[in-house]
């Protein structure tokens, strides 16, 4: 019966067998860390606090994302493993649940910044989570315990740096005194480091992928 | 005869082989794949995985469908409603034999 549960899971662990979806979050979260270097640096009357501005970039981003995963998926991944469909309900689904987790969350940051909560322990707590959730996705493939190894120490070590260094990141926004400075430093580079992890891990998948499939011959089935 | 029994013969012929049971769950998780996904994840030769395809549509348990990609001809494969319940209905036969 459990062999039965893992078989069914084996689709959606498909996705990521190229390191595709990886790459994917990995380009997300670094985006969203420029995005917000943007905001932390810049002066307030700059575009990057503009909500239009915010709108293109994600859009762009998000474009870039799904047309670059499109593509290698039909030139690499479908000619060596083959090619899946997923349920729509599902992905309809799934859609909306990050979208309702997304807007609770930002709901929580904006109660939590007006009201001047101390929010850094819920940030480190949200990393290791983060970092859970990763790898219990992905915890079919051993070597991928080495980058949840790695988020979790860097989000302790980022935990623990000094105070000062943490709040010259932050910058002189007005976030940062909402927020203050040094929770939204030590957010800022863990969410870097998250990223730049996402990105090694993926482009690892992507180079075993590579190494372990040939491209099926033509004549196929 | 008691329930767990009965539920084992209650059980599916057709699904229950390893082979088309591996087929049948994999299908199942998705809106369609193809054969060359299939072989890939089952790890059977052409042959076989074949053999076992024609008897799951035989059954009406499977859709196949003949196409290209690009110039390259592709087997698109989904499990039909039939088959959608008949595998729930084998999950759950097995479930209460087990």
């Amino acid at each position: 019966m459990e062999d039965l549960s893992k078989l069914l899971s084996r689709p959606q662990l498909y996705y990521n067998i190229d390191g595709v979806g990886e790459l994917g979050i990995g380009l997300m979260v670094l985006s969203y860390s420029l995005l917000g270097w943007m905001m932390l640096h810049s002066p307030e009357t700059a575009v990057w606090h503009k909500m239009y501005a915010l709108f293109i970039f994600i859009g762009v981003i998000s474009c870039i994302i799904h047309i670059g995963s499109k593509a290698i998926k039909s030139r690499i991944t479908y000619r060596r493993t083959g090619y899946v469909e997923y349920l729509k309900r599902k992905h309809w689904a799934t859609m909306a649940l990050a979208s309702c987790v997304a807007a609770l969350t930002s709901a929580g940051l904006f109660i939590a910044a007006r009201q001047h909560f101390a929010l850094f322990t819920p940030a480190f707590l949200f990393f290791l989570l983060f970092a859970v959730l990763y790898i219990r996705i992905i915890r079919t493939y051993r070597w991928k315990w080495a980058v949840f190894a790695a988020m979790v120490v860097s989000t302790v070590l980022i935990a623990f740096l000094p105070a000062g260094l943490l709040e010259n990141l932050a910058g002189h926004s007005s976030l940062g005194s909402a927020l203050t400075a040094r929770t939204l430093g030590a957010s800022w580079l863990t969410w870097t480091a998250f990223g730049v992890l996402f990105l090694v891990s993926g482009a690892i998948s992507f180079w075993l992928y590579l190494r372990h499939t040939q491209p099926a011959p033509r004549e196929s089935e | 005869m008691n329930e767990q029994i009965r539920a084992f013969s209650e059980l599916d012929r057709v699904i229950h082989e390893p082979g088309r049971l591996m087929i049948a769950a994999l299908l199942y998780a998705v809106e369609k794949a193809d054969f060359l996904y299939l072989q890939h994840e089952t790890e059977m030769n052409k042959g076989t995985l074949s053999s076992h395809i024609t008897r799951l549509e035989e059954a009406g348990y499977v859709e196949v469908e003949k196409t290209y990609r690009g110039k390259v001809p592709q087997t698109l494969l989904r499990l039909t409603k039939t088959g959608r319940k008949t595998f729930e209905r084998y999950r759950s036969n097995l479930k209460k034999a087990l």
